[in-house]
């Protein structure tokens, strides 16, 4: 039993990382029906920017997450600046040309910050808390406040304001919203922005708890896409949840299979998808491919 | 349509993946242009992992190496010939690695340093025997003596020396019996794995747990709780830098607070960042090269070494730099000799290293001890008794 509950603390802090990359993921497909496959690198851009903030500079941890999610956001605003031509004349032109991005931004971690990595101490100081003999970091329950406050800010953003009336608008059809007089390049760009914000906020977030290097995004990419697919791709709600799913079914599957673990969860996760084509919360409404 | 298009997009993703794979080792297999004249310099090359997650590998392992060679040609080369040394990033990737033997196969190098991977390395060694390219690997499984080529050389000791003596200073030392092991299912992890199991099977201990993890995992707590639950007064450690650096970290905020003992990675700066130095401490380190103050010979070399570089020198330097010293001795005394001749040479060759004395026998393994070192204070001390 112990083992269990602290196996799913475990999971669940990774799990609300890759909740916030598929958040990223989802945003800018629901928005553009595009999958950004440059994203792992922005995660990874958003991890080396927030760690050199925060060990070189000294800036506190919260000061440099800032900076680097604004940084790592203008990022987000080239890549769909330098793709916008090919919105609406090719759209499999666009989506290389994400990979493309993807080549680049590897290239430029490697230039800048070197092939090797480096750690980043946890910028809370403290014990982990016991309960029931469970033991709790304390940042594990930073990383899940400030996942679920960006995933609230999110929701409001979208459902609350103008901007995010019309994002939802361009997002549902896309021709009519431009009837309507709606500037779909700028809800692009945005939508690019804050999935690249949240990239970086997730790359920030996780540093402390694993090791900043050139190949830290690729890995949390392939799951937070996972987790987007399983929760239903475009949907929000569901790109948590499937993080959340992904991260618990990832620390069980290690717990129980061991050296398989890694086949074991992405067998769980194909069979979910066999049988929700859909993921849980099945809305995809875009498909503008 | 919508379907269709959809293929469309699948199949130009798969034909650009493909398109990045395939760019970064072709060479045609025709493309012979084997330059082992006698003129011009002595080609060298070095395979290692140059970016990814292990790329601090290769980036030591090139460190030492090119001390080595440059050492070399400052007193004029061998014959009145310079060596150069070009590098090949492996990626710490098996399949990268096979066609980068290819590449350095047809562009003429004589003899290979590298790599730093026993799974990389055993995967290059089938077209290194065949195309007569000695290798000299800073690998370390037992894996690599099963490939039975002719042609490879390791630098070090193998797994097994590693695990022995470890085993023998804890066992029957301190006589710990509750033990604890965490291995990743990689090539290095399952080397370690069954050569500390071998250890300790052969003293008559079981141990407490035997917990396997995969080579990419970020989460331990299934593992490290069901350790945790056993109490053992020792963890055994089978992991690279990294990955052994997070295991450790995340076992101090599980309230686990037994040491760690394991080989060559836990010896490293690399493991001692991730980690962090309070929780690294006390950890137990089988290595042949403890620090660079045991003997004159590693003495100059870390002086040669922070002058070249700025940084102190460890572990994977020094045995890179003895294996390249090792191929430069055996092409000196073969008078340039290439393929079967310069492995034979690199086989006779008898060489006092950083690492100890270097003696081949016909597995290609040259040295057979480690010593046993503990961390104290974010440093690697030799252990008393």
């Amino acid at each position: 039993m112990q083992v269990t509950l602290q196996t799913i603390i475990g999971g669940i802090s990774l799990g609300a990382v890759y909740a916030l990359v598929a958040l990223g993921f989802s945003l800018v497909y629901r928005t553009m029906g595009l999958v950004n496959f440059a994203h792992g690198n922005v995660v990874t851009v958003g991890a080396y920017l927030a760690s050199t903030f925060y060990l070189s500079t000294k800036l506190p941890f919260a000061l440099a997450m800032i900076v680097a999610i604004a940084v790592t956001g203008v990022i987000g605003l080239v890549i769909e600046r330098v793709l916008r031509p090919l919105e609406n004349k090719d759209f499999d032109l666009m989506l290389i040309g994400t990979i493309g991005f993807g080549i680049v931004l590897d290239a430029l971690i490697i230039m800048i910050w070197g092939a090797t990595g480096r750690a980043v101490p946890s910028p809370v100081a403290g014990a982990p808390i016991e309960l029931f003999g469970l033991r709790i970091r304390t940042y594990d329950l930073v990383v899940l406040a400030i996942a679920a406050l960006a995933t609230v800010l999110l929701v409001l953003f979208l459902s609350r304001t103008k901007r995010g009336a019309a994002m939802q608008a361009v997002a549902m059809d896309h021709e009519a919203a431009t009837a309507v007089g709606i500037n779909v390049g700028r809800s692009n760009a945005i939508a690019f922005m804050v999935g690249a914000g949240l990239a970086a906020l997730a790359g920030g977030l996780v540093g402390p708890l694993l090791y900043v290097s050139p190949t830290l995004g690729g890995a949390l990419g392939i799951k937070g896409f996972a987790a987007a697919i399983l929760g239903g791709f475009g949907s929000i709600p569901g790109a948590v949840v499937g993080g959340l799913a992904i991260g618990v079914l990832d620390s069980f599957a290690a717990g129980h299979f061991q050296g398989y673990s890694e086949l074991v969860t992405f067998l769980v996760f194909t069979a979910i998808i066999m049988i929700r084509p859909t993921g849980v919360f099945g809305e995809r409404t875009v498909n503008r491919a | 349509m919508k379907l269709l298009r959809g293929k469309r997009a699948v199949a130009a993703v798969l034909a650009a993946v493909l398109a990045t794979g395939g760019a970064t080792g072709c060479s045609a297999p025709g493309a012979d242009d084997k330059s082992s004249d006698d003129s011009g310099p002595i080609k060298l090359a070095l395979a290692d992992a140059q970016s990814g997650q292990l790329s601090s590998l290769g980036a030591w392992e090139l460190k030492g190496a090119k001390l080595a060679v440059s050492e070399w040609n400052a007193k004029g080369g061998i014959n009145g010939r310079q060596i150069t040394l070009d590098v090949f990033d492996t990626q710490g990737d098996p399949t990268i690695g096979t066609n980068l033997a290819r590449k350095i196969a047809s562009e003429g190098y004589i003899a290979m340093i590298g790599t730093a991977e026993s799974a990389v390395t055993i995967a290059m060694a089938p077209i290194l025997k065949q195309e007569g390219i000695p290798n000299i690997t800073s690998g370390q499984s037992t894996g690599l003596v099963a490939v039975k080529s002719e042609f490879l050389f390791l630098n070090g000791p193998t797994s097994t020396t590693y695990d022995e003596t470890l085993a023998k200073h804890v066992v029957d030392g301190q006589g710990i019996k509750q033990i604890a092991m965490i291995t990743n299912n990689g090539s290095y992890g399952k080397g370690e794995h069954d050569a500390f199991l071998k250890a300790l099977t052969a003293r008559g201990v079981t141990p407490v747990a035997d917990q396997v993890v995969t080579t990419d995992q970020k989460d331990f707590s299934a593992a490290l709780t069901t350790i945790r639950q056993k109490n053992p007064k020792l963890i055994f450690l089978g992991a690279e830098e990294v990955e052994s650096g997070l295991i450790v970290k995340q076992a101090r905020d599980l309230g686990i607070t037994a040491p760690f003992a394991g080989a060559a990675p836990q010896g490293t700066p690399v493991f001692l960042d991730t980690a962090g130095a309070t929780n690294a401490e006390g950890t137990i380190v089988s290595s042949p090269y403890l620090s660079n103050d045991i003997s004159e010979a590693s003495k100059s070399f870390a002086a040669a070494y922070k002058a070249a570089y700025n940084e102190e020198a460890e572990l994977h330097g020094a045995k890179a730099y003895d294996g390249t010293q090792i191929v430069l001795t055996a092409l000196r005394s073969s008078n340039v000799a290439s393929g079967k001749d310069l492995a034979e040479a690199i086989r006779a060759t008898k060489y006092e290293g950083l690492l100890g004395s270097f003696a081949y026998d016909e597995t290609g393994v040259g040295i057979r001890a480690t010593s046993i070192g503990v961390i104290r204070s974010g440093k690697l001390v030799a252990a008393a008794g």
